[in-house]
């Protein structure tokens, strides 16, 4: 056995000494070596799915024009100057076969319609993921330092908003969580600015706590502190977790901050004189102002009913003072001058009754268990750190504290953070769209020391936010000018002159649009002057009635002087007109029986207006656009004629279809509506 | 049969193309053997004659022949990869991409491109080190250690300036780490940080210096120091046996020696 080993060895030493022999071992095993690099390449993986697709499409009816389509070998989109190298259709071959849009095994489903050419945007620009890859991982998953892993489908529609910047039709998540990034103040604390420039500016109206003495008490300040939904469950305001000591060291800070803002406050008539407010007609004052237009209130059933343009007022009563709610709805820009809240002019026996109506909407029990000991000055001095600290500021206006500038991280890239770059939480998913999600959700899972306070979102509040906020990419940037589609840009657009001071006083901006700023709860006032008449005018403002019946939301009545109607009446017929046609270019009378009657013609047979609109309140049942009984007495002719031609044009946006009509078509349809003056149905049936 | 194959290289050998190409002549007399290394100009760096125990595994370990392999593929490697890779920041990373995802054998081209330079510098420190402690630097070989020396140098700049091609993080942060060490040095640190990042940022500029100098100066530079280095061991009286040499066996005892004889 001994011998045995060392003869072998022997014999192997024997054998290596030959360089001959062992030249030749050498070279065929760097041969055998070289040979597995095409090996690789036959056995990659995109070979294989493209084998498995001809295998897969062998048995289909459509096998025949499935195999003429398909090419074999390496398929990439290539967009220079979009820096787009897509590989993905290497193997995922029948993207663009219609066939297959109902197939289970990936990667040979269809892709779905969508507005855009695969050829034209690539797959990654909307799907992430490693496009010049060709192996499943590395395209789908790879987080090295600059690949992104791709997007999960729920995150889609964040893609569309690295192009579009404005509200899409197709979009509602994207839509939604842009809205609540300005909605719930996100951008006071975190800038987010647009590729065009804009920066997004928060629309949540935070009170200002200058004068906040004058309006509340530190008891509901320190419960709100603690907890804004137990007080209003619509609270756009998010809990910052802070201990009973903070919050109330916060609370007597803003109320020994605060100083009196003079005649904020009505003083109440001592007790017992005159008549007790009648809740019925509260009820009834509170429902003709339309306040629940814009404030909503819990029902019986628990649901918010009304707008969100103001808080809820479901349990005003125990935040305010009755002595500044009077004063508040005489003037709300006496203690807040940039509220959005309009001055009504209520008489002052309508006053107490709106006020009483609105202090009684109260829940005593919510600081029945708030009993918090004098403040001392060191509990003040320490207020006024937390709130510096926790950057109340910067949505608050507070005397003495500046406004900080970029409180929180900016977020205008945040959609292309690298994962590297992202510190997780144990047993998280090690992702993008998972961090974000968490950071709303929980911001403080992250430690202790984060500032950032929670909101009090639903899960699918939370995806449309990582929605809106994985629109904000480097790629949207980087984009070609030709293909940015900017939103609708907010202008510093104010009324001027003795109009301008009604028009801010009413806060018209609040709800209607003019030239390009204020509010879309009413119409775009910006050609208003072109589309009406104007004894019709001053009559809406002496007392507006709805002109769309299905509405809740209407105008409310502002009790205006004579003489304020006139200057407003003036001003906006002579300012806000359009340039692309002159109003008296037709007239409002004269037109003959015959235009009338082909326009009726017109009107109930070819263009079938009635199912949408009502001329004949006793025969048309048309609810959706506005009741044009009377319209004859409302708009002018000429801004008719042009808005029949082309809707859109005239309002952006609108419902009303474009009926590419000829002109003949559209001369007898203003004919015929011009003559519905008086509601009865002139030239009707 | 061979009979036959010997009587065409036979007639080969006398064709006039043959002789006009190798000056040696035919024959296979010691001195034909001689000629036909010293008249060849890639071989008549070498000695004409080695001791047969010289070319065998145990007298070097052909650490620096595998050195010298390990440089051949990296320079056949690595001018194939220069077909595919453009120096320039848009295109650096994609072009690595490219090898690695869609041509053919691009990723065993970089790879083994890669792989060779990790071998050739480990190649060079442990021929370096075999070359040490077998004492094969001392007299008359001085000359060539220190051209050894400034060949260890050149193969790690090679390998630093490589590293930066792919132009991804990694590669930008070590150079930029890299870089700012040298702007430590006292006086002219900045100039040479400046000097060799073409700019004060790891940019466009400095990829394409990093290139240049990976691809050109410092494979040329090697070339140079390789001849002289190989033409040195023939000069200095081929590779080293430890009998042979005067300072081993002769009269004079040397430090070296000393130190040898207590151990």
């Amino acid at each position: 056995m001994q011998t045995h080993k060392t003869g072998f060895i022997s014999s192997c030493k024997a054998f290596v000494r030959d360089p001959f022999r062992m030249f030749g071992i050498v070279s065929v095993v760097v041969l055998l070596l070289l040979t597995i690099a095409p090996a690789k390449d036959y056995l990659s993986e995109w070979h294989g799915y493209q084998r498995q697709y001809l295998n897969f499409i062998r048995n289909r009816g459509d096998a025949i024009t499935l195999r003429r389509h398909f090419v074999g070998g390496i398929h990439q989109i290539w967009i220079p100057q979009l820096d787009v190298v897509d590989r993905c259709e290497t193997c995922h071959v029948g993207l663009t076969e219609a066939s297959l849009a109902d197939v289970k095994e990936q990667p040979f489903r269809a892709h779905p319609v969508m507005p855009h050419k695969l050829t034209e945007f690539g797959c990654v620009i909307c799907h992430r993921g490693q496009g010049a890859a060709t192996t499943v991982n590395e395209a789908h998953h790879s987080k090295m330092a600059g690949e992104e892993p791709i997007l999960p489908a729920r995150y889609m529609e964040s893609s569309c908003g690295q192009c579009h910047q404005g509200p899409l039709e197709g979009t509602p998540k994207l839509n939604r969580g842009r809205v609540m990034l300005s909605r719930y103040g996100c951008v006071s604390c975190h800038s987010i600015s647009l590729p065009d420039g804009t920066k997004l500016e928060a629309t949540d109206n935070p009170p200002p706590l200058s004068h906040i003495a004058d309006k509340t008490t530190r008891e509901w300040i320190y419960a709100w502190l603690k907890d804004p939904t137990s007080y209003s469950p619509s609270a756009t305001m998010p809990n910052f977790g802070l201990s009973d000591a903070d919050a109330s060291d916060i609370s007597a800070f803003l109320i020994a901050n605060s100083v009196p803002q003079p005649g904020d406050q009505i003083a109440l008539p001592a007790q017992g004189h005159g008549p007790e407010p009648d809740p019925a007609a509260g009820a009834s004052l509170y429902g003709e102002s339309f306040c629940a237009s814009c404030h909503a209130t819990q029902n019986a059933a628990g649901n918010l009913v009304g707008g969100d343009l103001g808080p809820e007022l479901t349990n005003v009563g125990t935040k305010v003072k009755p002595e500044w709610l009077l004063g508040w709805m005489r003037d709300p820009q006496k203690y807040d001058p940039s509220t959005p809240m309009p001055q009504y002019r209520w008489t002052d026996a309508q006053l107490k009754v709106i006020a009483g109506y609105v202090q009684s909407k109260s829940n005593p029990d919510l600081l029945a268990n708030v009993h918090l000991a004098p403040a001392t000055r060191a509990q003040i001095a320490h207020g006024k750190q937390l709130v510096t600290e926790y950057g109340c500021a910067s949505c608050h206006e507070i005397r003495g504290v500046p406004k900080p500038d970029n409180f929180g991280p900016n977020l205008s890239r945040i959609g292309s953070k690298p994962v590297v770059q992202l510190v997780f939480l144990p047993d998280m998913e090690h992702s993008l769209p998972a961090y974000l999600t968490q950071k709303i959700r929980e911001p403080r899972s992250f430690g202790s020391t984060f500032r950032m306070p929670r909101y009090n979102f639903t899960p699918s509040q939370v995806e449309a936010v990582t929605t809106a906020l994985l629109s904000l990419t480097d790629r949207s940037y980087s984009l070609p000018l030709s293909l940015q589609v900017p939103g609708m840009r907010e202008t510093k657009y104010q009324p001027a002159g003795q109009a301008g001071q009604i028009m801010t006083n009413l806060n018209c901006l609040s709800c209607h649009r003019i030239n390009g700023h204020g509010g879309d709860m009413a119409p775009d006032l910006s050609w208003e002057g072109s589309s009406v008449q104007r004894q019709w005018l001053d009559e809406f403002l002496k007392n507006p009635n709805t002109l769309r019946p299905a509405l809740i939301r209407r105008m409310p009545k502002f009790n205006l002087t004579d003489a304020e109607r006139t200057t407003l009446t003036d001003y906006m017929m002579t300012v806000y007109q359009t340039s692309s046609f002159q109003r008296d270019e037709m007239p409002l009378t004269g037109y003959t029986p015959e235009q009338i009657e082909k326009g009726r013609q017109l009107f109930y047979s070819k263009y079938a207006c009635q199912s949408c609109h009502m001329v004949n309140p006793n025969e048309d049942k048309g609810y959706i656009g506005p009741t044009l009984t009377k319209v004859g007495a409302r708009l002018n002719a000429a801004w008719i004629f042009h808005y029949l031609k082309d809707p859109q044009a005239m309002r952006p946006g609108t419902i009303e279809p474009n009926q590419h009509m000829s002109d003949d078509d559209a001369r007898a349809l203003t004919a015929f509506l011009m003559a519905q003056k008086t509601g009865a149905g002139q030239g009707a049936k | 049969m061979p009979s036959t194959i010997e009587t065409y290289f036979d007639k080969l050998e006398r064709t006039r193309m043959w002789r006009s190409i190798f000056r040696s002549g035919r024959g296979s007399s010691t001195l034909h053997n001689a000629l036909a290394i010293q008249q060849n100009v890639f071989l008549h760096l070498f000695p004409t004659k080695v001791r047969k125990r010289m070319v065998g595994l145990e007298a070097t370990w052909y650490l620096g022949t595998l050195t010298l392999g390990t440089f051949i593929i990296l320079v056949v490697t690595g001018v194939l990869l220069m077909l595919y890779y453009h120096p320039s920041v848009p295109q650096a990373y994609s072009d690595v991409k490219d090898l690695q995802f869609v041509v053919s054998s691009g990723l065993f081209l970089r790879n083994l491109h890669r792989w060779s330079a990790h071998a050739m510098v480990f190649l060079a420190f442990a021929h370096m080190f075999r070359v040490f402690y077998r004492g094969a630097y001392r007299a008359p070989r001085e000359f060539n250690w220190v051209v050894g020396v400034v060949l260890l140098l050149v193969t790690l700049l090679l390998s630093y300036t490589g590293y930066l091609l792919p132009w991804d993080q990694l590669a930008y942060w070590a150079i930029t780490v890299g870089t700012n060490i040298s702007s430590a040095v006292p006086l002219i640190g900045d100039k040479i940080h400046f000097l060799l990042l073409g700019g004060n940022q790891v940019n466009a500029n400095a990829l394409l210096r990093f290139y240049v100098l990976h691809c050109v100066i410092l494979p040329l530079t090697a070339v140079l120091f390789l001849a002289v280095h190989f033409w040195r061991i023939r000069k200095d009286g081929g590779l080293y046996v430890r009998e042979s040499e005067p300072g081993t066996a002769g009269a004079q005892p040397q430090p070296a020696s000393e130190e040898r004889k207590k151990l």
